[in-house]
């Protein structure tokens, strides 16, 4: 509990200073237990079954979706200015950059990072963590970090599947309205892509996974007594992670400034 | 009351007990301004039920957690087996709280596992080694104890409150424990099944040597299962003695514990 002193910060900044404080702290217990032994495998692969596989038809549609509206929006502009042979690089390269990671990471926030806060606040309220902890486990292994680590590993797999599939709606897209061939359009978003393109963008989404299940866990595992708390924790879970997930594509484009990959 | 009782075997009388195996003294705790242990001293032997009688909201559960390590306490010493459970090491904590069966007020039954798993979580912990027909059989000799073996491949979503009850008893039971902690664990039964439940407290004392420490509202479960009572009240050990003793206690706030028999 913090000490309730006199602060000269007004209340809604220091609590925000006392929550990042406590998600940091978080993060690194988590890199402390990640560590060291035992090591909940079968937790891992189950919940990255549960994380991974059963978000992929949500992840699927809309990333088609976005592809294909992308396309059908972006291509009477480029029309105007008779550049309508660049659609496919043009839509290619937003798709992998920027759009493919971010509206992924975003869906995941809200599926599950939601589902990752109302469970483990749920199992909070009812004691089940206690009841894992009286009995030999250690229950932020068990729960928190075979979570973080499926969210991390699964998010990336995620964007990849994300991005073919959204370039496969613009593929749709661009052949509606005109002739071209599958290899051609593929050729031609090839043709604009490179390295500096394709690698920042999946590792940034480590990140997003990294943030989406910590930001779960840790609203979860906090959660306040009460049917309420569990709904609390579920909802800012899916608020913060998403904020998180813009601040670090920030970043993320800083960064990939600097090494000149732009 | 008297002739319901006689049914059934009562809890041995206070004598050949063991060694001490749970000490409590002057165990202090608050959350804030909120006083709960004040200076609450208490222990248990070997083969022992001691029966925790107290209001709503006075400390109980806060006790018995403390014991497992779940709440740091404050001040005071808590040993078990002759640790003081705020001195020692994760592991031998673990170690520990392989010995000690918990079963929670809430039953705290984990909600994404069968009755079946929820029982074998903590044998995968602990009971290394053992076979699969050995763990089948354990599961199934355990629900039986608790009469629920038919419900062994549900979800704790579809029992209802007491059936949870029953299977939260029969998890912290499978590890055949030495000392058992039962939070309210006939609270909300109906008074055969309450009485079931006594009774195989009982039979677990007998059968393995249990300690004990059951925390009740109970006064039938009280009767029958303790050796010893503890009444709490303001975060002290108010009054402690034998069921019989503490009935004939002329103090009003003991006695009100009794006027409903
Ligand atoms: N984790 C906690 N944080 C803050 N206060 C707590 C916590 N756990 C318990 N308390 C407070 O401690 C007091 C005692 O709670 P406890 O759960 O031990 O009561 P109890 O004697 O078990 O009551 P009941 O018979 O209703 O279960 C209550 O006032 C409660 O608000
Ligand atoms: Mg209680």
């Amino acid at each position: 509990m913090a000490e309730e002193k006199k602060s000269i910060l007004p209340k809604g900044l220091r609590d925000f200073y006392i929550e990042a404080g406590e998600t940091t702290q978080f993060a690194g217990r988590f890199f402390r237990e990640i560590l060291f032994p035992p090591y909940e495998f079968r937790e891992v692969i189950r919940q990255s079954y549960e994380i991974g596989y059963k978000s992929l038809p949500l992840v699927g549609i809309t990333a088609f979706i976005i592809g294909l509206v992308l396309t059908l929006q972006s291509r009477p502009t480029l029309v105007s200015f008779g550049a309508e042979a660049w659609l496919p690089a043009m839509v290619g390269v937003s798709i992998i950059r920027e759009i493919g990671p971010v509206i992924t990471a975003l869906i995941c926030a809200g599926k599950i990072g939601s589902s990752i806060g109302a469970e483990l606040g749920s199992m909070k309220v009812t004691e089940q963590i206690d009841a894992m902890e009286v009995s030999g486990t250690n229950p932020f292994k068990y729960i928190v970090v075979s979570r973080i680590v499926s969210t991390t590993l699964m998010i990336p797999v995620l964007v990849v599947i994300g991005d073919a599939i959204s370039l496969y709606g613009a593929f749709l897209a661009v052949k509606v309205k005109g002739a071209v061939s599958f290899t051609l359009f593929f050729h031609q978003v090839f043709e604009a892509l490179n390295f500096g393109d394709a690698l920042p963008s999946v590792i940034k989404s480590f990140f997003f996974g990294f943030a989406i299940g910590l930001i779960g866990c840790y609203k979860g595992y906090h959660s306040k007594k009460g049917t309420e708390g569990v709904g609390r924790s579920a909802n800012s879970a899916v608020v913060v992670s998403s904020l998180l997930i813009f601040i670090i594509d920030l970043m993320a484009v800083q960064i990939t400034e600097f090494f000149g990959l732009i | 009351m008297k002739e319901d009782v006689a049914y059934h075997v009562m809890a041995p009388e206070q004598k050949k007990y063991g060694d001490p195996i749970i000490e409590i003294s002057h165990l202090v705790k608050s959350f804030g301004d909120n006083h709960v242990l004040r200076d609450y001293s208490l222990t248990i032997r070997k083969g022992e039920n001691v029966v925790v009688l107290g209001k709503s909201g006075c400390g109980k559960s806060v006790l018995i957690k403390c014991i497992v390590g779940l709440i740091p306490y404050d001040k005071g010493s808590l040993k078990v087996f002759g640790n003081e459970i705020s001195e020692i090491q994760q592991q031998e904590l673990d170690e520990l709280r392989a010995k000690i069966g918990f079963v929670f007020q809430s039953s705290a039954l984990y909600d994404s596992m069968t009755v079946r798993e929820n029982l074998e979580f903590a044998l995968r912990r602990h009971g290394k080694g053992k076979s699969r027909t050995e763990v089948n059989a354990l599961v199934e000799e355990t629900l039986d104890n608790v009469g629920l073996l038919h419900a062994v491949e549900v979800m704790p979503a579809e029992l209802s409150g007491g059936m949870r009850k029953r299977i939260g008893l029969a998890r912290s039971l499978i590890l055949k424990p030495e000392i058992m902690l039962y939070d309210e664990p006939t609270t909300g039964l109906d008074p055969i099944t309450a009485k079931e439940i006594s009774n195989l407290m009982l039979k677990m004392q007998l059968k393995y040597n249990t300690s004990s420490i059951i925390i009740s509202h109970d006064m039938h479960c009280a009767q029958l299962t303790a050796n010893r009572l503890s009444v709490m009240i303001d975060g002290i050990n108010y009054a402690e003695g034998t069921f019989d003793e503490l009935r004939k206690m002329n103090d009003p706030k003991v006695h009100a514990f009794f006027e409903i028999l």
